[in-house]
């Protein structure tokens, strides 16, 4: 934790370079740069097929880009070898935007499931650290209960506690306030905030939720269509004239070719000529 | 052309499925040791036994009425033609043999298809789809040790124990047969079948077993992951992974029987 607390608040702790992902012929991510900082809080804003869920698997190391590099706490994960990759994932915490919790095990021991397997400690430690991250997250209550008799918001919370378990010093949130009301999806904003100051974690959200985009996030970087349009704090992101960051903040549709309207024209000249 | 670039396509598809089969059966035999009861890692092993109730106990009823049914089947159909020879004591030949050497090991691994390659597909493709394997890699736990080592080993214990128990449900529907057709008692009929059967018959279906069994969690966990298109996907690879085995264990069983035959071990004396 000491060079966390250290003088650079400036370096890196993800740095893409260049990279690019294509699937056949049509390319998903083209010549992504993109940096996190240390403590900060970076949203990866996007629309839906504009490429962050790929992008998300290059950064975790589960795909390899087809060009350019990623390093993670300076280490290369594009080239380095399998027992370097783990390494590197250990101080990685991620919670999967269905919260891929174990079906099987009980809120407790997926959270404990992690230590269990990855550290030496002693059962009675385990649980310890188990019940501080559930009473952290606000989920104490259900540390008996199983991954399908929690709703939404608390499944989210306790993929989080997964993630945190380890005490990484990246979290990785994918899409953590999709599919959740309004109240609910606030208070997982309040409970990212507070991690990052309480315990200096630097934090990754993937989303294309607007509202909790501007609560969370210190810097914001929006990809379209495979390509990073913007990096920029939330301040300036939100007078930034792009007309597609400005279709997104306004919630405009897309222009259709030819325009809605044209189409419903010949649609209902078609049916005339049917009948 | 079209039907040359048909066949070069399903050639290279056919090879890719080889190749991935082949791939994951030694990534699986590597991590093998970790997951064995008593001297592997505690947490896996526990697995395995959880496992070996899923795919084998809990198999044993359906697997052993199956059994029996083809057991009254075999015994009936040789029936109605050796009575014309005045050989109706040869059904004894019939079921023991036939069971022991065929329908035992065959009817146990249909049986086991049905439950568990399906089961294992669904399991492991809905892991894909939740994106717990990935959760898993990401936690530097291999899905290969965690998930799929445990039913590898689970089959392979169980499908032989399954074998003979159905194997022995399919000889004693064959005395049921011959106790109500001729009177023929119990310690006789069974006599008769220790005459019939040899020790080598036994050995070849237990070797057999053990080799349907990996077919048949290596398709299911093999057509698991491979699911991609959420839970539709899901149900597609549950049908395949059904079909695909079966074929397979029968396939296999025509290879096992036909290099029996050409080594000369299917003589009876």
């Amino acid at each position: 934790m000491t060079e966390l607390n250290g003088r650079n608040t400036h370096d890196p702790v993800i740095s893409l370079r260049g990279v690019s992902v294509a699937y056949g012929p049509r390319r998903v991510v083209e010549e992504v740069d993109l940096d996190v900082h240390r403590g900060e809080i970076l949203v990866l804003l996007g629309g839906s097929g504009s490429g962050k869920t790929t992008l998300l698997k290059q950064v975790l190391g589960l795909a390899k880009p087809d060009t350019g590099s990623i390093s993670i706490n300076g280490v290369d994960i594009t080239s380095c070898s399998k027992s370097e990759l783990a390494a590197v994932r250990r101080r990685i915490g991620v919670a999967f935007q269905a919260g891929a919790l174990f079906n099987s095990l009980s809120v407790e021991d997926n959270v404990a499931l992690p230590l269990r397997e990855l550290t030496r400690l002693a059962e009675s430690t385990i649980k310890l650290v188990v019940w501080m991250k559930l009473t952290a997250v606000g989920l104490a209550d259900a540390a008996r209960l199983y991954p399908p008799e929690l709703s939404g918001g608390m499944r989210k919370r306790a993929a989080v506690a997964r993630a945190w378990a380890l005490d990484p010093d990246i979290l990785i949130l994918d899409e953590p306030s999709a599919g959740l009301d309004p109240i609910v999806s606030a208070g997982l904003d309040e409970l990212i905030l507070f991690l990052k100051t309480a315990f200096r974690v630097t934090i990754l959200v993937v989303t294309h939720e607007l509202e909790s985009a501007f609560r969370i996030a210190d810097r914001i970087a929006m990809l379209q269509a495979g390509r990073l349009i913007a990096v920029d704090t939330k301040e300036k992101f939100q007078s930034n004239s792009h007309p597609r960051i400005r279709r997104f903040l306004d919630r405009e549709p897309d222009q259709v070719s030819g325009g809605i309207q044209e189409g419903l024209m010949a649609y209902l000249r078609g049916v005339k000529y049917e009948h | 052309m079209r039907f040359l670039e048909q066949v070069g396509r399903s050639t290279i598809s056919w090879a890719e499925d080889a190749g991935a089969l082949t791939m994951q059966f030694w990534a699986v035999l590597r991590k093998l040791p970790r997951v064995v009861p008593i001297i592997g890692r505690k947490r896996r092993w526990r697995t395995t036994i959880e496992q070996m109730y899923a795919i084998g106990a809990s198999a044993l009823p359906i697997a052993g009425v199956m059994s029996l049914c083809s057991g009254f089947i075999l015994a009936l159909q040789g029936a109605a033609e050796l009575r014309r020879f005045g050989a109706l004591e040869y059904v004894v030949d019939l079921v023991a043999v036939g069971f022991t050497r065929e329908l035992g090991p065959l009817i146990t691994a249909i049986a086991v298809s049905g439950r568990s390659a399906s089961a294992i597909s669904a399991e492991v493709g809905t892991m894909v789809v939740t994106e717990e394997v990935d959760a898993l890699r990401v936690m530097g736990l291999e899905p290969v040790e965690y998930t799929l080592a445990p039913k590898y080993l689970a089959a392979v214990i169980t499908m032989p124990c399954l074998t003979v128990l159905s194997t022995l449900s399919g000889i004693f529907a064959g005395f049921v047969f011959l106790a109500f057709s001729i009177d023929m008692p119990l310690r006789v009929y069974f006599q008769a079948v220790a005459e019939s059967i040899l020790l080598r018959d036994m050995l070849l279906a237990l070797v057999k077993s053990v080799v349907f069994a990996t077919i048949i969690v290596h398709v299911g966990c093999l057509e698991g992951l491979r699911v991609s298109g959420g839970p539709e996907g899901v149900g597609r690879s549950t049908t395949t992974a059904v079909v695909k085995s079966i074929f397979l264990v029968i396939v296999a069983d025509l290879a096992a029987t036909a290099v029996f035959y050409l080594l000369g071990w299917s003589a009876v004396e």
